[in-house]
């Protein structure tokens, strides 16, 4: 087997595609009623104004009325919170990817195509093909190694042709634009229009940016001690765009965890720990 | 369980394999998920969701030009002008940008954005004038200069 398969494929603890399987979901749960709620106010948007994406005129998706945008809503949250629990991991995980692929087609058909969620999107799709997976499970799993993976692909394809398109969109010329001063203008915060007030500093940070995106896949072939900082580093830069022009990228953020050690993460352990119990893999010190 | 002790308390981690078939399957899938997103980095466009080009702020706006900040209002009976937002119509900013030209184009068009805002925000009096507004924000060395001009690109008014 060659070694592009074996790192596609490359296992993970079950336990770490338990916790991310639980994270994703309950992310749905929260994306309908916290991050977007937006969407769901096309309930009330008259059909006129429904543009159906490319995937909405193939298949072909009904125009959203009341019925179809509440009763999707409904439904997908009930669905994400099975998921997350992690039973049926199938017959869920399919079942949440679709509703929630429609419900984006609803977000995106009148007039504004967002980019912060391909890689939830992917996990989404990747997730139910990992099979079951406990909290916890020390027992390594390739089929779950590679819903990481692509999740982790989709993550890094996010920056890396954003800077393409930056190139195909606005030419070598983008880097010395008003690109940001732009953004600044439409919804900087105070530290935005600080920062904007000194010479040069946004060309320079469209310079960054647009090295950074390119650098992006070094991830995958940086020393694995070294993958932790580099995570840190995409999140933080998330944080300074967050700062400066409001815009989260919350479902990107999510897919992100995939990079981590999730399975260390147990609060539900850690609850049972302080009650006095032990859970399913502590060790047992009545072992020799 | 297939985890076996080891001495000391170890763990040692079985491998759950894939067959062959599930292996390559997952391969393909990979393959053609790739192409079709570069396919539609190199040649799509938004409308190709969600194999478009990842296209946030990857206009090269000139560094001189003026910068546009869109807003729509709308007019009561006893004149009063509201701010039309996501929260009290639904619909948010960047999807009327997104769809200006129809509004230009069509002006009665707005007449929607008054229908969703009185959905949206039934207590509110209703509109009987809505419009885009785009204010330009003067732009000199890639940098915002505090000054703006208003520029009504369509309004609408109830007959």
């Amino acid at each position: 087997m060659n070694r592009a398969v074996r790192w596609l494929t490359e296992p993970v603890p079950k336990g770490r595609i338990a916790a991310f399987r639980t994270l994703v979901y309950l992310f749905v749960a929260a994306d309908l009623v916290i991050f977007t709620p937006w969407v769901r106010a096309h309930a009330g948007t008259p059909g006129e104004l429904y543009q159906p994406l490319l995937v909405g005129r193939l298949l072909p998706l009904p125009t959203p009325n009341p019925p179809i945008v509440h009763g999707v809503f409904w439904t997908l949250l009930l669905l994400a919170l099975l998921a997350a629990t992690g039973r049926a991991p199938r017959a869920f995980g399919w079942s949440v990817f679709l509703l929630y692929f429609e419900w984006m087609v609803i977000a995106m058909s009148y007039g504004k195509v967002d980019h912060d969620r391909f890689g939830l999107l992917v996990a989404l799709a990747a997730l139910p093909s990992a099979g079951r997976a406990r909290h916890g499970d020390p027992e390594r799993s390739e089929a779950a190694g590679w819903a990481l993976r692509v999740t982790q692909i989709a993550v890094i394809c996010t920056y890396f042709l954003a800077a393409w398109a930056k190139l195909r969109f606005g030419g070598p010329d983008w880097v010395t634009s008003s690109a940001l001063a732009q953004a600044v203008i439409r919804r900087g915060t105070g530290l935005a229009h600080l920062i904007a007030g000194v010479p040069g500093l946004l060309i320079v940070a469209q310079l960054g940016i647009l090295v950074f995106e390119l650098l992006s896949p070094l991830i995958f072939v940086v020393p694995r001690r070294w993958r932790g900082a580099v995570v840190a580093y995409f999140y933080s830069f998330h944080l300074a765009t967050f700062a400066t022009i409001t815009i989260s990228f919350a479902p990107h953020l999510v897919a992100m965890t995939s990079f981590l050690p999730l399975e260390r993460v147990r609060p539900v352990e850690w609850v049972r720990r302080r009650l006095g119990r032990t859970g399913a893999y502590a060790p047992d010190p009545s072992r020799p | 369980m297939p985890v076996s002790w080891l001495p000391g308390g170890k763990l040692s981690p079985v491998t759950t394999r894939l067959t062959d078939r599930g292996r390559w399957a997952r391969v393909l899938i990979t393959v053609v998920g790739a192409v079709g997103l570069l396919a539609g980095t190199l040649w799509g466009q938004d409308d190709d969701f969600p194999f478009g080009p990842f296209r946030m702020y990857a206009t090269a706006p000139d560094p001189d030009g003026a910068a546009k900040d869109t807003r729509v209002e709308g007019v009561t009976a006893d004149g009063r002008t509201v701010l039309i937002t996501e929260a009290n119509s639904g619909v948010r900013r960047a999807e009327i940008e997104g769809q200006q030209q129809a509004y230009e184009a069509d002006p009665a068009r707005l007449s929607r954005i008054a229908d969703a805002y009185a959905q949206r925000t039934p207590a509110a009096p209703p509109l009987r004038t809505v419009r885009i507004v785009v204010r330009w924000h003067g732009v000199k060395d890639s940098r915002p200069t505090g000054t703006w001009t208003d520029q009504v690109v369509a309004a609408w008014t109830r007959p």
